[in-house]
């Protein structure tokens, strides 16, 4: 045989061989936390949904570009009055168990998430918005909704309505939140509790199968620990970079430190039942002093985008709206108009968490200090997180929050997620999340057309004017949507940080050292 | 003797009974209610009621009470609220590993506290004594956590000698055992030199010495065996602390034990672990004062049970 060929064979082959084996590593991913239950609807926090949604899959899915696609879904169809939504589902898919993927799947499946006794956090996303699942044939659904409701497609690619085996679910009883069984490109393999989840291919995926044979999520609460793994190889991804170890992570180059966008917003609600934020000259006062810029920069270290509108970019209903422009003059103007000047000044107590969301007590601080330059006397108090909820979400005559720190993740990418429980007023505390108590009847008239409207682009428009309103009335002091950063070791690539804080490793392949 | 370990089994009872109530009346008077931290912040007032009826606590606390304790009675802790599993499997999932993290931890306290005290009694104020002492107050003031850290970033990230963090092989344990059993080296180190340098000034010692037996023997056999009582006690005492300590060290080296495990139940409120974990402690707590007890008479014969 020729040298050259031989050469160019042997050089191929070593390749191929080289890149197989790195086909068959592990992936390791380091989180916080240990998932809490892998069992779909009651996978609540970021890390149980992570491991989950490789198991599992949905009927739509929303991309981390922001659109709601089919998934499990072939097509779908409403009727005329919107108040019927047909669902035609892919034919020939299996659970991991061998199972039939099929329409009475999908109903049990639903029917599940909003039964009381599983009592899932998420049961609000269909029930009462659907009335009846039917069956039609194998693998044609219709859902009956007593009124249109825009957002179903969306509340469809929540993972907590993601389609698991009803066969597993029967079978394996309690035991099931701890062997999930899905569509999806991984299969559950096991679960040293405490330690790891670790998931295998699915080498029978009916869709683009995944190159990585093995994912394996860590738990690690440590933030030190998490970026020493990183940094010693032990694992490729870590989640949440404290901001002081960017600059040093960033400066080895065997590690990439990614910046994403999340749709977490961070805000304080004032309280509107009680003076003085029952004046919209002093929210707006407070608004304008507060100097969201400097804080992103400062505080944050630079990951995090001031907000212009209450929901974040890469929604559905997004629109910039603007946002109160740092001016203490203007905000001193409004206080005096308000009655407080430095005889008497205006004085309250801000709530922050300590430690719930990326440098929360220092934001407060920081905010502390700017309205101190106007004259307000604002005191920081902190409470533990359960405490805190517990507090913020008191009925209206006990409640004793007058500004508070809270964050809101639009998970389902549809602004009715991140408006109407926020803003509408029969949300108020402790029916809702509007726990400044907050009331605009011309909003709530918006909200309720944006749920029931049939076309995308008059939902937008809808959407728009609400959220100028919104700007308008201010019952939040806007502050800004957090950035997930993570430490990416380079040996991988195409891993993908989700904005709903998910973490996808379906489409991550190592590289070999020839690509490096 | 078997008599004095049967009374003693029967007063951990009442002992028992006593801390199920404490914790049962401290975890509700916390505030923060585990429906909400388990439902999060999208919660709506349906599913906070499905979720506490579910669990039960939309009862009144005494009933809450009688049905624990009677459950407990009949060796079943409840269900987790956060992962919804039984919490005698959550214990066996995490106990285990607390116990390695601990007997390691202690071995390097034992290995390392008990011959420096010794060292540093035989040959006071010399260097040794001073080296000793100077390191068993370095040990003491450390913090934990700190220590941890410093350990992970020198021996894992700049040296590779260990793993970072985890379970699994002897080499994982080392960095988590030194970490948590450097302090209670530090104290028995203490305890150990004035426990011997007190012995070793009685006048049995001289008499031994006078009648020219050994150095070596005088110290192990006469001088040792006595200065061990005191020893053992902080031993026992310490090996509770180290169950407690062990909190911080498994958060540090990702170790999943009872510590980790009960830290993350009481930020979700999850109070059924919160009680198990802590009833599992209290009984390792009194199982280990009860071995301590009879190892007094294993060392002092003038000890004795009837």
């Amino acid at each position: 045989m020729n040298m050259r060929i031989r050469f160019w064979l042997t050089l191929g082959l070593v390749l191929l061989l080289s890149w197989a084996l790195a086909q068959t590593r592990t992936l390791i991913i380091a989180q916080g936390t240990d998932p809490t239950s892998l069992d779909a609807p009651l996978a609540t926090d970021s890390p149980s949904g992570t491991v989950v949604s490789h198991v599992v899959e949905t009927l739509f899915e929303y991309t981390p570009d922001g659109k709601i696609v089919p998934l499990l879904v072939e097509r779908y169809s409403f009727s005329s009055d919107r108040k019927t939504l047909t669902l035609f589902l892919r034919k020939g898919i299996k659970f991991h168990d061998g199972t039939d993927f099929n329409a009475e799947a999908v109903k049990f499946n639903l029917e599940r998430l909003i039964s009381p006794e599983l009592a899932s956090s998420f049961a609000f996303l269909l029930r009462g918005r659907v009335s009846a699942f039917e069956v039609v044939d194998s693998h044609t659904l219709r859902l009956r909704m007593p009124e249109p409701f825009a957002p179903v497609l969306a509340h469809l690619s929540h993972g907590s309505t993601a389609i698991q085996s009803p066969a597993a679910i029967r079978r394996l009883g309690t035991g099931y939140r701890d062997n999930p069984v899905g569509t999806g490109p991984y299969k559950f393999d096991r679960w040293q509790k405490g330690q790891f989840v670790e998931l295998v291919r699915n080498e029978e995926y009916w869709g683009k199968k995944p190159a990585i044979e093995r994912l394996r999520f860590l738990a690690v609460p440590e933030a030190t620990t998490r970026m020493a793994l990183v940094e010693t190889g032990q694992a490729h991804v870590a989640v949440r970079v404290p901001p002081q170890d960017v600059q040093r992570l960033s400066a080895r180059p065997e590690i990439e430190v990614v910046n994403t966008p999340s749709v977490r917003t961070i805000f304080f609600y004032f309280n509107q039942a009680k003076k003085p934020f029952d004046d919209v000259r002093v929210r707006k006062a407070i608004n304008h002093a507060i100097n969201k810029e400097e804080i992103v920069k400062f505080v944050l270290g630079g990951f995090g985008r001031p907000s212009d509108a209450p929901i974040s970019p890469g929604i559905f209903g997004y629109t910039k709206i603007g946002s109160y422009e740092y001016n203490p003059n203007l905000a001193r103007q409004l206080l005096a108009q308000a009655g407080y000047n430095a005889q008497n000044p205006l004085r309250f107590t801000i709530h922050s968490p300590n430690g719930r969301y990326l440098q929360d007590i220092r934001v407060a601080e920081a905010v502390q200090s700017q309205l101190r330059a106007v004259g307000v006397q604002a005191q920081i108090q902190t409470l533990e997180w359960g405490a805190y909820l517990a507090a913020s979400n008191q009925p209206r005559d006990r409640n004793e929050f007058q500004m508070a720190m809270l964050g809101w993740g639009t998970v389902t990418g549809d602004a009715d997620y991140g408006l109407f429980g926020l803003f509408h007023s029969s949300q108020q505390a402790p029916n809702g999340f509007n726990r400044g108590f907050y009331a605009n009847p011309r909003l709530d008239r918006i909200l309720e057309q944006a749920r029931v409207a049939t076309n995308p682009q008059a939902r937008q428009q809808l959407y728009r004017t609400a959220m100028q309103i919104i700007y308008n009335d201010a019952p939040w002091a806007f502050l800004h949507s957090e950035q997930q950063v993570t430490a990416i070791r380079r040996e991988v690539q195409g891993f993908i940080v989700h904005p709903i804080e998910r973490l996808i490793a379906t489409q991550a392949s190592f590289r070999t050292s020839s690509q490096r | 003797m078997t008599t004095y370990i049967f009374r003693r089994l029967l007063t951990v009872i009442p002992t028992l009974l006593g801390v199920l109530l404490a914790v049962f009346l401290m975890v509700r008077l916390a505030p923060g209610d585990p429906a909400q931290l388990l439902a999060g912040e999208f919660a709506t007032p349906e599913t906070l009621a499905d979720i506490r009826q579910r669990f039960g606590l939309d009862q009144p606390w005494y009933t809450q009470l009688g049905l624990y304790t009677l459950n407990v009675l009949q060796g079943d802790l409840g269900e987790s609220v956060r992962t919804r599993k039984p919490v005698t499997y959550e214990l066996s999932q995490y106990f285990p590993n607390t116990l390695r993290l601990t007997l390691g931890a202690m071995l390097v306290a034992l290995l390392i506290g008990i011959p420096a005290g010794i060292i540093a009694a035989i040959r006071p104020g010399t260097i040794f004594d001073l080296l000793a002492m100077l390191g068993a107050l370095i040990g003491v003031s450390m913090p934990v956590f700190w220590f941890g850290l410093m350990a992970i970033l020198i021996f894992s990230v700049q040296l590779g000698w260990f793993p970072v963090a985890g379970t699994g092989t002897l080499r994982h344990l080392i960095l988590p055992a030194i970490t948590l059993g450097i302090g209670t080296a530090a104290i028995l180190a203490r305890m150990t030199r004035s426990a011997m340098l007190e012995v070793l000034s009685q006048d049995y010692i001289r008499t031994a010495r006078a009648k020219g037996v050994a150095g070596r023997v005088v110290i192990f056999k006469h001088a040792l065996r006595n200065a061990l009582i005191p020893v053992v006690t902080i031993t026992g005492l310490q090996f509770g602390g180290l169950l407690e300590g062990a909190v911080i060290t498994e958060t540090v080296f990702a170790w999943p034990g009872i510590g980790q495990l009960l830290v993350g139940s009481i930020l979700a409120r999850d109070y059924p672990v919160v009680q198990g974990a802590v009833l599992l402690i209290a009984v390792a707590f009194i199982l280990i004062n009860l071995i301590v007890d009879l190892l007094y008479g294993a060392i002092d014969p003038r000890i004795r049970y009837d």
